[in-house]
């Protein structure tokens, strides 16, 4: 059967028809012979997205398009086939054919620091390797070359997914046997993963964005410098930023990081992305790229265990509702989209497209997504992508029509070159017959499918002796005569091959006992079999069957695409605790409150805040008018503050928060990473925190840049960016930064003992100062250094230090440092030992911010005390309380609180540690930290005195938003429920369709702190 | 006997008569009972190191000859010892120094382990602590599945002999979770995967344990079938440290299988779902670290906040503890945990209770511990504000069995030694 199958395919293949003319390649003997010219007509023709023929004719010539249509004359030359029942579809394009690395342009070299271990005039860091050309020495694979033809793809775009700048794709035909380069060096793939490069850096998303700009401004340089050596990679990337540029992401907010790059040089990008960049809603209007989303869609959840159930976030589940309609939502924003395939099993395409049409695309939509719009992203859509005259003869042929029915693939045209998938079976067998064999009368059903038909023998015949118990055979006599024939009967494997049919069945109960095979041949005008049959007892014999009966015609069933009641509400962000509208600003009066000033009246009773577009616009006991629009809350017996102020915080950032694997990084900038959809900015917002600093963590001397955000619940990552704040850094001290906790492997990046922490300060600052008498200098071929420019910044004192700190001698150290070169350290914070160097703390002019009463986590904190707050601001030190911590950070309040317990501050000097005193840290007083008519919204009610254990979160409100109102969190907790249970019936129902399911994992989300290495959040005990 | 002179450091608010320590007298007390009562204006007698009686002031007699120290308490406040179950306190000193650190056997399953004999009572950690009210902490092991044997300390004495309140009180059980999760460097793929093998492991343990507790002739010795025998006679309880659901539930059965007398779970996040079971069972709860961040996004923010409240309103016995990151330290915060709990839903003296009484009836030493009332061994303190706040806390006396205890700390010390050197 295996091999007459088998058989069947080789020979169908050399009659195979190709329209190709000229080959390079000498023949071994007479060359194969051509058709010049084909028509296959009858065929429902999809020509292009906005053509189809329902019946029509395509004529192809050396390997083009020659004419298309539904009814022309023709030409006489022309071979003709009759295509009738089927369609044609032009071939889809893949422009996202990741690969395996084939080879490695460059042997990466194992390292703590940062040798290449390449040889040859490439870029130090093996994650930038935009030379790597895909054509050389590259063939297609085939058995992915079957299984995208299997989903209907004749074209792809390869690339190697691996790296930073990843090199070029290159554009095969997927012609069997044949490898067809069809345009090489084609796009310029990029993303912001390392990829298999084992040098250490970057380690962090971050350190990667960094990395990528500082290859784009050494690529600037290198085009313009007069003396330099020669690089290939960076005249490649030149090179490539001419073109064409796919940039892969992981998840939505990347594009918003990549087009902060593309805007910054001056580059237009195109994203393969995640399946989730409908979710960026209102962000997408800016943007002009084209965007290849995946036919994939999330799987559903097995959901019959309550238990597990629950543990599915809201998010995931609103992903897995509204991922469908990801394509229908970007169109309606007006963005190109070009669908992928990648990941997707071949019998799961078509689904997958249904359920992505049915959101309101038409056959159209998807048909451009797949053919034209990779084709123009790969620079091939002259050729293909269409079945218009003189477009390339590239397109698959269906049994049926697969944007209605459950369709195959029967012939893929590749370059007008036929590749015969699968041959239809022709002649129908199914029926009923009346059989005769061996002098015996049988019956013979052949039912299942045409392609594999089942069959069942069966003869009727008398029953044997009557049974003995009286009471049965009554009930016997009861049936109808008929039922008292017994019937035999065995079951057969039926072959059917055109009209040759081998039949074989095993019997015990018919007179042939054991196995028997019947071979025939089908006349399918009379309906009669005639042929051989081998019995049991090894004799041959004649033997015939008629057809009595036809089989029902089969339904072919039409592809049951349940109307899914699909809401397609964004929340903002997309998840629990999401709001149903961006957040707006209100106009707030809040009456009635003890007031917290934070300014020369101290705390006010009964008294009156007004906020109105975002500012505060009356702040006291006095008298005041209510604007029109205000809703009034009163406040009786209630606190009202500014917002607190979290001065070190790590929250919010998205894959990874130490870029430590350099002993200086001040090129990354968390201001890149901000994660405005994680839940602890919810959370802080439910303790009254506003505003935070998020700092890079404390894993080299010299960190990365800081970003000073609101905790705007609801926005996009650069909204939440304070516009206009002052620039930041993290610096670091101590154990963290040599190392000392972090196990025996990590012995080598220098500095490993505070005695080198001192000069790489030293050094550090030296070169900063060259660097600005090199840009004087040469101010127009100076190669830009990210890292130094942010030094650089220091020095000029346009970026301001955060520096990490426990133990006074390097504390002291520092300051030397910042005074010999002629700078002042910002704040210290941690700052455990700031007790003990108080005096010269004042003198230089840093500030503090500390921990309230944390310490024993580590050696360097054995002095730590938790008096340490209230001392130095006894000492006339700007000091703050900080959280370090996701979790501390929403009862700041709480902590600002052990500061009178602990050295006995006032009440209303711990509560400035906490507001007022971060502010000035943050020079950010002139707007923040005190009620006071003119400064930002930002504004906490709370139930009792803040620094009570009892005080509960009311209300909190940033630039004049509520973001946190404690009664609406109550109704959202009930909204999430319902809201949870409405999807995951849905997901039940899918599930009871057919849908595939998988088992839900939750996933952990960890907690950043300042020693956390490499992206992902640890769950390790923190050593801050 | 020593005489703790120290007190006198706080005692320019104290009226103080020091004339011996063995019969000490407190006066003008306002006491928190620790059973959820309070006695305004009460004074206290303790006697041979327990408490003799509880009494209204106003109708008390102080007949000064019976006394060796008198103290006026000016209506400070007087609370029973604090207490921290589930604590590492004493066997860590510093998370980041190997050397300092004896709470984690290797191996899974370990219940002869002690953490008893390793509990260092000269802790510096520990007298940071004690100064905020917490003077009994259950010292407990961490790590495998079986952690070892926890015992419960005072957090102060000469040596582990002297300080220990309880020896070997319970076995500490860290029950598998029933869900895997994705997490560092660890990506399972599926939920349940290994679930019922370890629990079957756990089970194989305790069939193995029991038959060994119930044979006559036991031919061996073996330690840890020796140190489990306890579970069986009820002189031991079992600590399940779970927080799941399906966790609770199997551990409720589990309990029930083996006859354990004193289950007990430690941690508990999802306890509010169950609790009417928990509360059938008889299973108390160690609540998870009051102030800890929900364990899942949709989950309310305040929900481990509150989660004292939803048990004491289903009827289930719960006490508070600190169990996680830098516990040890931040057992000092233990008074404040409770505070939390009572500004969500519990009231004053339901949550000083949850710190103590009830702590103590989970542990099985409530005869003696945990309250301010007749009979009972005076662990006790006085706050010059309400404990519970941060801002008032204010230590300012310490009874431990009976004993003054210093006041002074490494902490305070150079909180001393620097103000002196600005002049302050």
């Amino acid at each position: 059967m295996k091999i007459a199958r088998h058989f069947a395919y080789s020979f169908l293949f050399l009659v195979s028809f190709s329209t190709q003319s000229q080959t390079l390649e000498p023949y071994n003997g007479t060359p194969p012979s051509k058709t010049e010219m084909i028509a296959l007509k009858n065929a429902r023709i999809y020509v292009s997205p906005d053509r189809v023929i329902e019946k029509g004719t395509i004529l192809i010539k050396d390997r083009r398009v020659f004419k298309v249509g539904p009814l022309f004359p023709i030409p006489k030359e022309a071979l003709v086939l009759d295509y009738s029942g089927k369609t044609i579809i032009p071939g889809f394009i893949e422009c996202n054919a990741p690969i395996d690395s084939p080879k490695t342009g460059r042997t990466p070299m194992q390292g703590q620091q940062s040798k290449n271990g390449a040889v040859g005039s490439y870029y130090w860091n093996t994650a930038i390797h935009p030379e790597f050309d895909l054509s050389q020495d590259y063939a297609f694979d085939e058995k992915k070359s079957k299984e995208l033809k299997e989903k209907g793809f004749i074209v792809v775009g390869a690339y190697e997914a691996n790296g930073i700048a990843r090199g070029y794709s290159s554009v095969f035909a997927l012609e069997k046997g044949q490898n067809n380069l069809l345009r090489e060096n084609a796009v310029a793939h990029f993303s912001f993963s390392k990829g298999h490069s084992n040098q250490a850096y970057p380690s962090s998303l971050m350190g990667s964005i960094a990395l990528l700009r500082q290859a784009l401004y050494d690529a600037k340089w290198y085009d313009n410098a007069e003396d330099r050596e020669n690089n290939l990679s960076l005249a490649a990337l030149n090179k490539q930023l001419k073109g064409t540029i796919l940039f892969e992401i992981r998840e939505k907010q990347e594009i918003l990081r990549a087009e902060k790059i593309a805007r910054e040089f001056n580059l237009q990008f195109n994203y393969i992305t995640s399946g989730d960049s409908y979710q960026l809603g209102d962000d997408l209007e800016q943007l002009k790229s084209t965007l290849v989303i995946p036919v994939k869609l999330p799987e559903a959840y097995e959901t019959n265990d309550p238990y597990v159930a629950r543990e599915i976030p809201l998010g995931e589940l609103k992903h897995w509702e509204m991922a469908p309609c990801n394509m229908y939502l970007l169109s309606q924003k007006g963005i190109t989209v070009a669908l992928s395939s990648a990941d997707l099993k071949a019998k799961d395409f078509w689904s997958s497209l249904q359920n992505i049409r049915s959101c309101g695309l038409t056959e159209g939509d998807i048909l451009k997504a797949l053919t034209e719009t990779p084709a123009k992203l790969l620079g091939i859509e002259k050729d293909y992508g269409s079945l218009e005259k003189n477009m390339i003869a590239n397109f698959v042929v269906y049994d049926e029509n697969p944007f209605d029915k459950k369709a195959e693939v029967l012939e893929c045209w590749t370059n007008g070159k036929q590749e015969i998938f699968k041959r239809p079976q022709t002649v129908d067998v199914r029926g009923t017959y009346n059989l005769i064999i061996d002098n015996e009368y049988l019956q013979l059903e052949i039912s299942g499918s045409l392609e594999k038909p089942k069959g069942k023998l069966s003869k009727k015949t008398t029953p044997s002796p009557a049974p003995t118990k009286k009471r049965s055979l009554r009930s016997l006599r009861k049936k109808p005569i008929d039922e008292l024939k017994q019937e035999i009967s065995a079951n057969c494997e039926i072959s059917v091959n055109d009209r040759d049919l081998s039949i074989q069945f095993f019997s015990s109960d018919f007179k042939w006992k054991g196995s028997n095979s019947l071979h025939g041949k089908i006349s399918t005008k009379l309906g009669v079999i005639e042929g051989d049959a081998l019995l049991a007892d090894g004799q041959w014999v004649k033997w015939s069957a008629v057809k009595s009966q036809k089989a029902a015609k089969e339904k072919k069933e039409k592809e049951e695409h349940p109307e899914v009641e699909r809401q397609l509400n964004l929340s903002y962000p997309n998840m629990a605790y999401g709001f149903s509208s961006k957040p707006q600003q209100e106009t707030v009066v809040i009456k009635n409150a003890t007031l917290w000033t934070n300014e020369k009246d101290g705390i006010v009773s009964n008294g009156t805040v007004i906020i109105q577009n975002g500012k505060i616009t009356f702040a006291g006991a006095g008298n005041y008018v209510v604007p029109r629009d205000a809703t009034v809350y009163d406040a009786k017996g209630k606190h009202v503050t500014s917002g607190i102020i979290d001065e070190h915080s790590h929250i919010a950032i998205k894959r990874g928060v130490n870029e430590g694997t350099q002993a200086i990084s001040a090129e990354v900038s968390i201001g890149d990473v901000v994660d405005p959809e994680d839940i602890d900015i919810y959370r802080q917002l439910s303790g009254g925190v506003t505003a935070a600093q998020l700092l890079h963590g404390s894993a080299n001397p010299i960190g990365g840049q800081s970003a000073l955000i609101k905790l705007k619940w609801g926005h996009n990552a650069n909204e939440m960016l304070i516009p206009d704040a002052d620039k930041f850094i993290k610096f670091a001290l101590g154990e963290n930064v040599k190392q000392t906790n972090w196990g025996d492997a990590f012995r080598n990046r220098f500095p490993q003992t505070r005695m080198g922490v001192e000069q790489v300060y030293y050094d550090a600052f030296s070169r900063a100062r060259q660097y600005e008498e090199e840009k004087k200098k040469h101010p127009g071929s100076y190669r830009v250094d990210l890292e130094l420019e942010a030094l650089a910044e220091i020095l000029n004192k346009k970026r301001f230090i955060t520096c990490h700190s426990y133990i006074q001698s390097e504390i002291n150290m520092l300051m030397k440092v910042a005074d010999s070169m002629g700078f002042t350290l910002n704040t210290f914070t941690h700052i455990l030992e700031g007790y003990k160097v108080a005096d010269k703390m004042k003198k230089h002019g840093a500030g503090a911010s500390t921990f309230s009463d944390w310490w024993a986590y580590k050696y360097e904190v054995n002095d730590a005390i938790p008096y340490n707050a209230a001392l130095l601001n006894e000492m006339g030190i700007v000091t703050a309380l900080n959280s370090d911590d996701a979790e501390m950070g929403r009862r700041l309040n709480q902590e600002a609180a052990k500061a009178v317990k602990y050295g006995g501050a006032s009440e209303e000097d711990a509560w400035k540690m906490v507001t007022l005193n971060p502010a000035k840290l943050l020079h950010l007083d002139q707007r923040m930290g005190s009620l006071k008519a003119g400064k930002d919204g930002d504004i906490v009610l709370w139930s009792h005195n803040p620094l009570s254990i009892e005080a509960r979160v009311e209300m909190t409100i940033v630039d004049g938003e509520i973001l946190f109102d404690a009664k609406r969190d109550e109704k959202m907790r009930q909204e999430i429920a319902l809201e949870k249970a409405r999807i995951i019936s849905l997901m039940k129902q899918a599930a009871e369709k057919g849908a595939r399911t998988k088992i839900y994992t939750p996933k952990s989300k960890g907690h950043f702190h300042c020693n956390t290495l490499g992206e992902d959040a640890s769950h390790e005990e923190n050593q801050h | 006997m020593i005489k703790h002179i120290s007190i006198i450091l706080f005692s320019f608010f104290l009226s103080v008569q020091i004339v011996g320590q063995g019969n000490i007298l407190l006066n003008h007390a306002s006491v928190h009972v620790g059973n959820g009562e309070v006695v305004n204006d009460a004074v206290v007698g303790v006697v041979n190191g327990r408490i003799k009686f509880v009494r209204n002031a106003l109708v008390y007699t102080i007949r000064k000859k019976e006394w060796d120290t008198i103290i006026d308490l000016k209506h400070q406040n007087l609370y029973p010892g604090f207490v921290a179950p589930s604590s590492t306190l004493g066997l860590t000193e510093i998370d980041a120094v190997r050397a300092s650190n004896d709470f984690e056997e290797i191996g899974e399953f370990n219940p002869h382990i002690r953490a008893l004999i390793a509990y260092n009572v000269e802790s510096t950690v520990i007298s940071t602590v004690r100064t905020n009210g917490v003077l009994l902490a259950q010292s407990s092991p961490r790590g495998g599945t079986i952690s070892g044997s926890s015992s419960v300390m005072h957090l102060g004495g000469w040596n582990w002999e002297d300080a220990v309140a309880k020896k070997d009180d319970g076995i500490h059980i860290n029950w598998p979770r029933s869900l895997k999760r994705e997490r560092w460097g660890e990506r399972t793929k599926k939920a349940n995967k290994d679930y019922r093998e370890q629990k079957a492991e756990i089970e194989a343990f305790f069939e193995a344990a029991k038959n060994y507790h119930e044979s006559v002739s036991k031919q061996k010795t073996d330690l840890r079938f020796l140190a489990m025998q306890g579970l069986f006679t009820g002189k031991k309880r079992l600590y399940f440290h779970a927080h799941e659901i399906q966790q609770m539930l199997d551990i409720i059965e589990f309990s029930k299988k083996f006859g354990i007398k004193y289950p007990v779970i430690v941690g508990g996040y999802e306890s509010y779902l169950i609790a009417e079971r928990l509360r059938d069972a008889g299973i108390p709860v160690m609540i998870q670290r009051v102030h800890s961040l929900p364990m899942r996004e949709d989950d309310p923010v305040d929900l481990p906040y509150r989660l004292p409240a939803i048990l004491k309103e289903k009827g289930v016995l719960f006490c508070l503890q600190n169990e996680g990151d830098m516990e040890a330290m931040n057992a000092r915060n233990i008074p404040f945990l409770a505070g939390t709990a009572h500004a969500y839903g519990l009231s004053q003296e339901e949550a000083i209770r949850a710190i103590s009484l009830d702590a103590c009836k989970i542990m099985g030493i409530d005869e003696d511990y945990g309250s301010i009332e007749q009979g009972k061994v005076a662990t006790l303190f006085v706050s010059d504000g309400n404990a519970l706040e941060m801002k008032e806390n204010k230590v300012t006396m310490i009874l431990m069995n009976g004993q003054f205890i210093d006041l002074n700390n490494h902490q305070l010390e150079l909180y001393k030694k620097y103000r002196k050197k600005y002049g302050l």
